[in-house]
């Protein structure tokens, strides 16, 4: 789909393409003028194919943005995926140590369980087979019932909002009761069948959940809004670091766990007062 | 059968490394040679079979070949569980060494299966160190495995696979301690990679469908493992699994309520139940190998006596 004229920058989202200029905006709708639009910030010159930027955003961009916002109504904001536990025990109390935790979370669980879960289905594994490998490893209760209670809610959204045949596979699985439906795995079939390269996804999939898991520990800890970006900003080179070394693990390496992030999972099922649904 | 049935479980696993690593253009790094294709010794092979042809389990075939022993049987109670002694005579696993463990409990039989003393897995250079154990369990078969504490001394690096099937009617527990290692200077997590990677599957309607997958992987070489989020300060591990139809909720809140009289960090929980059965796992972290004896003794005692009657394992080693 031809887009604005005026984006740069590969990779940066369409919205922010007229780097933070106000008129990028009124650009951006008139997208049915094409590349020669005459906007304000159009270069009249040459004619010249869309950026990779535009060209992205017509293809999955937007819809990579939708599907991991964290206003994407999955009920993210209900899972702490374990940090509840350590702030009962006082361990996490501030943005320093959350950041300790949310490190290790996303080093070892995103990485070795939804990270590889991702890859493989890119890479051709079969959706059954991965969601009973989830659901086998996924040994804490809460953290299985986490996944499954998101991946449902975006099984449901993806249906009507990103429908595809692999998507419709995947809900009749769930829907005959031959399949969990798994967060990872919902994504991950709704973001390939939209096209997103693989280490897109896993960047995006990722930040995603660094940042819902961020907004809650802002609320429960609680924290400034201000270190809750400070520790998404800092986040970045974790799930950076994740995205590399998820594509060098082996089989083998599937659904490793720390036994630390473990217990405290398994814990938090009998903590007395939590926000937390896990 | 265990040759090939190491770790790989699927079909698409041996290409996915491959994909991986164009898909991402990464470097290959250099790495150990997978367990399915690496072409290793065997240093010691074990193979037991267990019946009860008349009320006391016996084994009714038992093979042993290299650097794997096993001890007469001997019966701890009257309750008919044999219980046989595996040995390794060289006294430690070193780099390359396979071990091929192979056991088969018969419907109704009854084994507990331990060790003369502790695993040790000494430095490893050029490959890691690996046990295979396959095990089967028959209709309500009832395997208790019990082996000692897992030492790794510096620069060791260990592979053990577990592939464990099991029917709705049959009884598992098995307990495992592993302890920070051992190296001259006395620093702890001085070893390379332990890879503890353990399936569980459920025979069930015709097939197996995998009821539990736990793939503990500690690798001190690459990150620090001794803070929060991994080993919470604590030096030692403790894992306790059991599937068997009668796990429930109510014994899961009972090990966690045992576990409260120990100086350890517990978690207990319960995988989703498949063609009946429930599989529990108890994870706990602590600084000592005897505090986490104690606390996995705790639970296997309650549950020898709740399900089969028996007094607590008392193992006097010898």
């Amino acid at each position: 789909m031809p887009n604005t004229a005026t984006s740069s920058g590969a990779g940066a989202p369409a919205g922010e393409g007229g780097r933070a200029r106000p008129q990028a905006l009124p650009i951006l709708a008139s997208s049915d003028r094409g590349p020669r639009a005459s906007g304000p910030l159009a270069r009249p010159a040459t004619p010249r194919p869309p950026s990779p930027a535009a060209a992205a955003a017509g293809g999955y961009q937007l819809a990579l943005q939708q599907l991991t916002d964290s206003a994407l109504p999955t009920g993210a904001f209900a899972h702490s995926l374990g940090f509840e536990t350590y702030i009962e025990r006082g361990l996490v109390h501030d943005e320093a140590s959350f950041g300790v935790w949310l490190s290790a979370f996303v080093g070892q669980q995103l990485t070795y369980s939804d990270g590889v879960a991702i890859r493989f289905l890119f890479e051709g594994a079969d959706v059954g087979e991965l969601d009973s490998l989830l659901s086998a490893q996924l040994l804490p209760r809460q953290l299985r019932e986490a996944s499954v209670k998101m991946g449902g809610r975006l099984l449901e959204i993806g249906d009507e909002v990103f429908p595809s045949p692999e998507l419709a596979v995947y809900r009749e699985l769930v829907t005959t009761g031959r399949a969990a439906g798994h967060q990872p795995l919902a994504f991950a079939v709704v973001a390939r069948s939209l096209g997103v390269p693989l280490p897109e996804a896993l960047a995006a999939y990722l930040f995603a959940a660094v940042t819902s898991l961020t907004q809650n520990a802002v609320r429960a800890i609680p924290l400034g809004q201000n270190a809750g970006q400070r520790l998404l900003r800092k986040a970045s080179d974790d799930v950076a670091a994740a995205v590399e070394r998820i594509g060098r693990l082996a089989p083998d390496d599937f659904g490793a766990v720390s036994p630390g992030l473990e217990i405290s999972q398994m814990r938090h099922e009998r903590q007395r007062a939590r926000m937390f649904m896990s | 059968m265990s040759q090939n049935s190491s770790a790989v479980i699927s079909p698409w696993a041996a290409s996915a490394e491959e994909g991986g690593r164009a898909r991402f253009a990464v470097p290959a790094t250099p790495r150990p040679p997978s367990s399915a294709t690496a072409d290793r010794p065997v240093r010691g092979r074990l193979e037991l079979g267990i019946k009860v042809p008349n009320g006391k389990s016996i084994a009714s075939t038992q093979f042993h070949q290299g650097a794997l022993r096993i001890l007469r049987p001997h019966y701890l109670d009257e309750s008919g569980q044999v219980c046989y002694v595996m040995v390794n005579p060289g006294g430690a696993y070193l780099g390359a060494d396979l071990y091929v463990i192979d056991v088969e409990v018969g419907d109704g039989a009854k084994l507990l299966l331990t060790t003369q003393s502790a695993t040790k897995i000494y430095r490893t250079p050029g490959s890691f160190a690996e046990q295979r154990m396959t095990l089967r369990l028959g209709e309500g078969a009832q395997l208790e495995l019990a082996p000692d504490q897992l030492i790794a001394y510096r620069e060791a690096s260990y592979r053990q696979n577990t592939l464990i099937t099991l029917t709705p009617s049959s009884s598992l527990v098995m307990a495992e301690v592993i302890t920070p290692g051992w190296s001259p200077d006395g620093a702890s997590f001085r070893y390379e990679e332990l890879r503890l990677r353990t399936e569980i599957h459920v025979e069930a309607g015709g097939g197996t469908e995998l009821l539990a997958l736990d793939n503990l992987l500690i690798r001190p070489s690459l990150n620090d493992v001794t803070g929060m989020g991994f080993m919470e300060g604590r030096s030692h591990l403790g894992s306790l699994v059991v599937v068997d139809s009668r796990v429930d909720q109510a014994l899961a809140d009972e090990l966690h309520a045992l576990s409260a009289g120990h100086d350890a960090y517990t978690g207990v929980s319960l995988t989703a139940s498949l063609g009946g059965t429930t599989g529990l796992v108890l994870r706990s972290l602590s600084d000592s190998t005897e505090e986490l004896n104690r606390l996995l003794g705790a639970c296997t005692a309650l549950l020898r006596g709740q399900w089969y009657g028996q007094a607590p394992l008392d193992l006097r080693k010898y």
